[in-house]
């Protein structure tokens, strides 16, 4: 096992003030001040430029009796826990064949490794392109299998859209769970299983007793980032369909940036940036109390 | 024999399974590379062709020419790197630091790092442009410098204390003993060992600011100082798409990442296992 520096032995002292400093700094400066400021704002009905008025919590309790937020914020919802499952499924059997010893295996890790490294606006370019109706690939394939007779508008139908996002988006970001997956294995020491395999304990047996015990701490945390990563979704989902058809596909970073940058309602879009954190911070603190630690 | 052939059977299922869903990665990768080097007429042809016939660079050619992207290159390239020496200097303090003291308000800092990943960046995107334009610093790189390492800062030092984690502290203090300064046992005893732990974050924090958008495309606006993914979804939201430059763009600004995963992939994993033991 990796040895971890035990707490008791660390030195009381200034110097780790030293050390921190910088970070913390920075953190204050530009992550915590702009969040505050943003909470100010939110206060405003602004267009940050000449109009500054104080409206207090209205954009707060608008947003809880308002259709659009709460339909945006549902769809969200929804899209994280299919995307997050789909990175889960994948990653978790990859990691664990990639974790076994067979021939091809570097080439296969690097191969799946690859989505994580085209950046997002690539990807959501290539899968608009690939899924384009008229000239796509997608429809060319299909329709020589016999599958389908008429091109599909896979990003241009009400239905279609959003599970199509999903699909493009599982495939964009299975890798880092995958990676991150396959990072705890490798601390599973072997002797483990061995001891196992000798008492007659079975495959499921294993894996329930031995591999999700040990990866619980790393499956804990990968959960939770992944979840709040995605609950904030934007690029992918803005280059392919900018949220359409009609609503199809308005997460909510989507309906945020347009309430600030298209409505020029900064206040509004403020406040609704705020309670998207909050329901990270939710998301995160309901994860946290369902998956408990051991230690 | 029977769990000879168990075994077999099982190992062409994982052969199966695995090169299925390999496919399911490579084929949309190999259909940009191909769509590419098409022209644009190849690009409209009702039934798409695998192989560009001709094969034609003339996308790529535009890529410099018609649309200089190579300066966007540059742009995203100059940013990236300098976001990345930022973060790793600054991180690399904190994890030790964090490591290897104990203070008033240290649990407070871990706990914020993983916080700040709930930070949404389409919130924070309003509060940086205000706070950046007061000073005059909007449509500069600098800006976007500050911007990438600020949004990358916390997560890099989230990873990079458990990597530090991992270094005993028996090292720090027989160094303490012959009287070594905390600078001296950083920079010369711990930091070389966590050199694998650094080469993760690094590509981390590089794959991070080449992959942004959105404060990218809000906090600059002149031409000249645009990043890659900025010029490319640019390009797709002109009125008539060309198929084949666009993805000609799009693998020409992939490929620089790729190659260098490629050629670090086992620094690349080494790292990422030593910072995810424990979280």
């Amino acid at each position: 096992m990796r040895r971890l520096t035990s707490q008791k032995k660390l030195e009381n002292q200034r110097p780790g003030y030293a050390f921190v400093a910088p970070v913390v700094i920075m953190m204050a400066g530009l992550l915590v001040y702009p969040m505050l400021y943003g909470l100010y704002i939110s206060f405003f009905n602004t267009n940050l430029v000449s109009r500054w008025n104080f409206v207090g919590l209205k954009y707060y309790i608008e947003a809880f009796t308002d259709p659009e937020f709460y339909s945006s914020v549902l769809l969200t919802l929804e899209f994280m826990v299919l995307v997050v499952a789909g990175h889960f499924i994948i990653g978790f059997y990859l990691a664990t064949q990639l974790n076994k010893a067979f021939r091809g295996r570097i080439g296969y890790r690097i191969i799946f490794m690859l989505p994580w490294f085209f950046p997002e606006a690539v990807v959501a370019l290539l899968f608009t392109w690939i899924l384009n109706p008229m000239y796509g690939i997608m429809n060319s394939i299909l329709n020589s299998l016999g599958l389908i007779s008429t091109n599909v508008s896979w990003l241009g139908s009400q239905e279609l859209a959003f599970p199509t996002v999903v699909a493009v988006c599982i495939w964009k970001g299975f890798p880092l769970v995958m990676t991150m997956i396959l990072a705890g294995l490798q601390t599973i020491p072997s002797e483990l299983y061995e001891a196992a395999e000798i008492d007659g304990v079975g495959k499921f047996a294993q894996l329930r007793y031995i591999t999700i015990p040990s990866l619980k701490p790393i499956l804990k945390t990968v959960l939770i980032l992944d979840c709040v990563w995605w609950f904030k979704q934007y690029t992918l989902v803005y280059t392919m369909t900018a949220g359409g058809p009609g609503t199809a596909t308005s997460l909510i970073s989507l309906s945020v940036y347009g309430t600030a940058f298209n409505d020029l309602r900064f206040g509004k879009g403020a406040a609704w940036g705020i309670l998207v954190f909050f329901i990270c911070y939710l998301i995160n603190i309901l994860l946290k109390a369902v998956i408990k630690d051991d230690d | 024999m029977t769990t000879k052939t168990a075994r077999l059977t099982g190992s062409i299922i994982r052969y199966v399974l695995l090169t299925l869903l390999a496919l399911m990665i490579i084929i949309p990768i190999l259909w940009m590379l191909s769509t590419s080097f098409k022209t644009e007429p190849q690009t409209y042809e009702p039934k798409p062709s695998w192989l560009p016939d001709p094969f034609s660079l003339v996308a790529y050619q535009k890529f410099f020419s018609t649309y200089s992207f190579g300066r966007m290159l540059i742009n995203s390239l100059v940013t990236c790197l300098a976001s990345v020496v930022i973060c790793l200097v600054f991180s690399c303090l904190a994890g030790y630091g964090l490591t290897r003291f104990r203070f008033k308000g240290k649990k407070q800092i871990l706990s914020f790092l993983l916080l700040s990943q709930m930070f949404p960046s389409v919130m924070l995107v309003v509060p940086f442009y205000a706070m950046l334009s007061k000073i005059h610093l909007t449509n500069t790189l600098f800006s976007l410098i500050v911007v990438y390492s600020a949004t990358n800062v916390a997560f890099s030092t989230w990873l990079l204390v458990s990597y530090f984690k991992t270094i005993p502290l028996e090292l720090d203090e027989a160094a303490r003993v012959d009287g070594a300064t905390h600078f001296r046992i950083f920079y010369n005893i711990v930091l070389p060992l966590v050199l694998p732990g650094i080469a993760a974050v690094a590509m981390f924090v590089l794959f991070n600011g080449w992959n942004e958008y959105m404060y990218s495309s809000v906090l600059v606006s002149s031409d000249r100082l645009k990043t890659i993914t900025v010029g490319i979804i640019a390009l797709n939201s002109q009125y008539q798409i060309k198929w084949n430059d666009l993805m000609a763009a799009s693998a020409f600004s992939s490929i620089p990442l790729v190659v260098l995963f490629v050629c670090f992939q086992k620094y690349f994993i080494a790292g990422m296992t030593g910072g995810a033991v424990k979280g």
